[in-house]
């Protein structure tokens, strides 16, 4: 059955006994990783579905399969019963099946009207664009789901909220039988939440599919009518909702793993506050967060996605703007917003996006490793060759970073090594504090024990390390302290032995 | 169920329309101001001869500025276009010297210019190259090519039809020059297009933000692919005015022509990021500078001051556009 919101046929009985969608044996590698291993995951039309799972479970590579941003490695896709292959997004929409992605998807020149209808205009006389025809329908469009806002307006003008509210909107303009919502809420107010699932329960009345992505329990309790559970890239369960309680959902989620994978070598955390940070606050995100750091602890950050882990790394390190609060690294304050005092004072990033933020990819390991402590091997202005590349191959030495010179570029090697020679170029500096975000994303899984060793070490040379993180194992094997993030704010503080999986989870839901 | 019922939404221009719609005013105010003043300052400037002559001129950026600016909405560049103008001059007069047909001629190098536009879109659709070191590349090899060929003497138009003599110095009604006449037909069927046509839109949508247009199922590549075509066969149109009024193929034609008109187009308030600006918006920005050189030289300022003059009112312009945009989207 194929629906059209705006104007739905008769809508007849919803014949259940095909799958709407149904996708099996889906496998999808990245270079060192497996995202997706033989994941089985089937709608039925007119039947809301949640896709639950950490980060990292799949549920983004999965969605972006069907949605054809990503291509399938192995398995199959059957649109009501008929094999498909999905190539491209061109493909998935004509298909019928609309994705709203998290991150909004829209035109911001354009009007709200024209980016409703951005998959096909309608047109008219000789194939021109009928632009009455769009802000009458897009007029009426919103008038049916109860949103109030001006198609004439120029979408970029608006608020996040009322942006996520068009992408959402757009997905209902055109026929569609499977419609995919990612996080839809994670900036939505509680109206518009409300307003959203009035919508979404309609569209399953029409026998549209709707999947249902999110880690909100309680939204995933209210709205849905069967969970599918992913972890690790493999299907875990799928099961109606009303098999589930909050305890089994989150058992599932996160399974039964060994807690101790990186054995600890340095010894306990001195009492020293190496970073002290008081009622910090940020234009977009943070809101009053406090915590110290100690000489040679690992504090470990932990929370979902958009908690606001970045943005703190960011903040502290004097990197961003902050609205509130004082940064205090050693005793001295941080002035923020400059990255210059954040370095002399020894705060040191290492930033969770390596291409863009952290190397320089064409230049050779020993710049990459010397840059922020050129000053110290200068000598009239002049960077001493020989005394740089001695610095330089003794942390290669000690690091142990294969690479075949110092000469090599850093773009050639690993994600393993490239990630120790940022470290490198930290400790070069002499740092107290380094703030460590997604230290293994990217890595694969062999070189991540590694890292974690030589984060063990950092600490236990005297180093406080604060490490952002969204991987439970990393968190609990690591840190010494686990604080829990939720939307801009601390919730939690708790030591290592306290710390259980559901009891992290939940402070990270909120 | 229901459904808050709303009031139905003022159909009224959007938001991008008339920010579009003040930032076109404010050209056109700049054109009446630079058309006032030298009309008060240089004798004969405000003359029905001096204005369609202006207009004559104008009508080759124009032309290849409706080109530059489409690539420059879907967030490419191509500076080959200075080049193109001198090269297709040597298909065309050749051919025209041998058979004496000048539709033979205007087919011989409309078809260069689709190869030249071919291997542009190809190279930066396709391949993945940057368009601004793909269309140099094209640039530098069209130019050093006429040089070889002509061996740096002009060659010339032996046939001198009639018809093709006409594009140089013809004119609607004894007025309106023809270059001009054929400059505003492309300029409304183009400018038609990029608001109307959803290819148009298209063009925009993937200049504003290629991902996006990506996951609503367009085909950026070929978007991309096809905006150099027309970018080369505009450019080509061009090129055979251009060839009509000095009446041979040369290797200096052209010269400086692709900044020339880049300039015009950013004056118009074509950004170079992609996604903004307008056919309308473009031609403002040529007829200004058009009539500003004119008038400057009806004063007897020297040519150096001229281009001094017309550098500082393009960074001036888009320094204005920068600072208004900051302001719209600081929120």
């Amino acid at each position: 059955m194929s629906v059209d919101f705006l104007h739905p046929g008769e809508g007849g009985a919803i014949d259940t006994s095909v799958p709407a969608l149904e996708l099996r044996g889906i496998d999808k590698r990245f270079p060192g990783v497996v995202a997706l291993d033989n994941v089985d995951f089937s709608l039925e039309p007119g039947k809301i579905h949640a896709l639950m799972g950490e980060n990292g479970a799949g549920k983004s590579t999965l969605i972006k399969i069907m949605a054809g941003v990503y291509g399938k490695d192995a398995g199959t896709i059957r649109m009501r019963g008929h094999e498909v292959d999905i190539k491209s997004p061109r493909d998935s929409l004509k298909e019928g099946i609309k994705v709203v992605f998290q991150e909004i998807a829209l035109i911001s020149e354009f009007t709200v009207a024209e980016n409703i209808f951005l998959e096909g205009y309608p047109t008219g006389r000789a194939g021109s664009i009928d632009w009455k025809k769009i802000r009458a329908d897009s007029a009426a469009l919103f008038n049916r789901i109860g949103f109030n806002v001006d198609p004439a307006a120029r979408t970029g003008s608006l608020p996040v909220s009322q942006q996520q509210m068009v992408e959402i909107a757009r997905a209902l303009a055109h026929e569609a039988r499977v419609v995919v919502m990612d996080e839809p809420t994670s900036s939505l107010t509680p109206n518009e939440v409300s307003l959203l699932f009035t919508v979404i329960r309609r569209l399953a009345s029409l026998g549209i599919a709707v999947v249902y992505v999110s880690h909100k329990l309680d939204e995933v309790f209210e709205i849905a009518d069967t969970v599918t559970v992913l972890r690790d890239g493999r299907h875990i369960s799928t099961r109606p909702i009303g098999e589930h309680t909050n305890d089994t959902l989150i058992q599932d989620m996160i399974g039964r793993r060994i807690d101790n994978l990186f054995p600890r070598q340095r010894g306990p955390a001195g009492s020293r506050v190496a970073l002290s940070v008081e009622n910090l606050s940020t234009a977009k995100k943070l809101s009053d967060v406090s915590f110290e750091a100690r000489a040679g602890e690992v504090l470990g950050f932990f929370g979902l996605m958009g908690a606001g882990r970045t943005e703190l790394a960011k903040a502290i390190v004097g990197y961003d703007p902050i609205t509130a609060g004082t940064i205090t690294v050693d005793g001295s304050r941080l002035v923020p917003h400059d990255t210059r005092t954040g370095v002399k004072l020894g705060i040191g990033l290492l930033t969770e996006d390596r291409k863009s933020e952290g190397l320089m990819g064409e230049l050779p390991v020993y710049q990459n490793a010397s840059l922020a402590s050129l000053g110290a091997f200068a000598r009239l202005g002049f960077v001493d060759k020989a005394k740089e590349h001695k610095a330089v191959q003794d942390y290669v030495d000690r690091f142990r970073i294969k690479t075949p010179s110092l000469f090599q570029q850093v773009k050639n090697l690993s994600g393993g090594n490239q990630q120790k020679v940022l470290i490198a170029r930290w400790l070069m500096r002499g740092l107290k504090v380094i703030v460590v975000d997604e230290p293994t994303r990217g890595i694969d899984v062999g070189a991540k024990s590694e890292i974690f060793a030589l984060i063990d070490r950092l600490a236990g040379e005297g180093l406080a390390v604060v490490m952002m993180t969204s991987e439970m194992p990393e968190l609990l094997g690591l840190a010494d302290r686990i604080a829990v993030m939720c939307e801009g704010r601390l919730t939690v503080i708790m030591s290592r032995e306290e710390a259980t999986q559901e009891k992290i989870l939940n402070a990270a839901i909120g | 169920m229901s459904f808050a019922a709303t009031a139905p939404a003022k159909a009224q221009p959007s938001m991008l329309v008339r920010l579009v719609a003040r930032q076109e005013l404010a050209l056109l105010v700049c054109l009446i101001l630079v058309l006032a003043f030298f009309s008060f300052t240089v004798e004969n400037f405000f003359s029905v001869r001096n204005l369609t002559n202006v207009l004559g001129q104008a009508s080759l950026p124009l032309i290849a500025g409706i080109g530059c600016a489409i690539v420059f909405i879907s967030g490419e560049v191509d500076i080959s276009i200075g080049s193109l103008v001198a090269t297709i001059a040597l298909p065309l007069i050749i051919i025209m010297n041998d058979t004496n047909s000048l539709w033979l001629g205007i087919g011989g190098a409309l078809l260069f210019g689709l190869i030249i536009g071919v291997v542009n879109g190809y190279l930066t659709a396709y391949a993945g190259i940057n368009s601004l070191i793909v269309t140099l590349g094209t640039m530098f090899i069209m130019r050093g090519g006429v040089y070889l060929y002509t061996g740096q003497r002009a060659i010339p138009d032996d046939a001198s039809l009639d018809s093709f003599i006409a594009l140089s110095d013809g004119r609607l009604f004894n007025t309106i020059p023809y270059s001009a006449v054929i400059a505003i037909v492309l300029l409304g069927a183009f400018a038609y297009m990029m608001q109307h046509r959803p290819f148009g839109r298209q063009i925009y949508a993937v200049g504003g933000n290629q991902e996006v247009a990506r996951l609503a199922g367009y085909d950026v590549r070929r978007v991309k692919f096809i905006c150099f075509i027309i970018s080369s066969l505009l450019a080509t149109v061009a090129g055979i005015i251009l060839a009509a009024r000095v009446g041979s193929a040369q290797h200096t034609a052209g010269l400086n022509f692709e900044f020339q008109v880049v300039a015009a187009t950013v004056l118009g308030g074509v950004s170079l990021a992609g996604g903004i600006g307008s056919l309308t918006g473009m031609a403002l920005g040529v007829l200004i500078l058009q009539f500003l050189s004119n008038g400057l030289r009806g004063l007897g300022l020297p040519t150096e001051w001229q281009l001094v003059i017309t550098g500082m009112i393009i960074i001036a312009a888009v320094a204005f556009d920068e600072a208004k945009r900051r302001r719209a989207n600081g929120g």
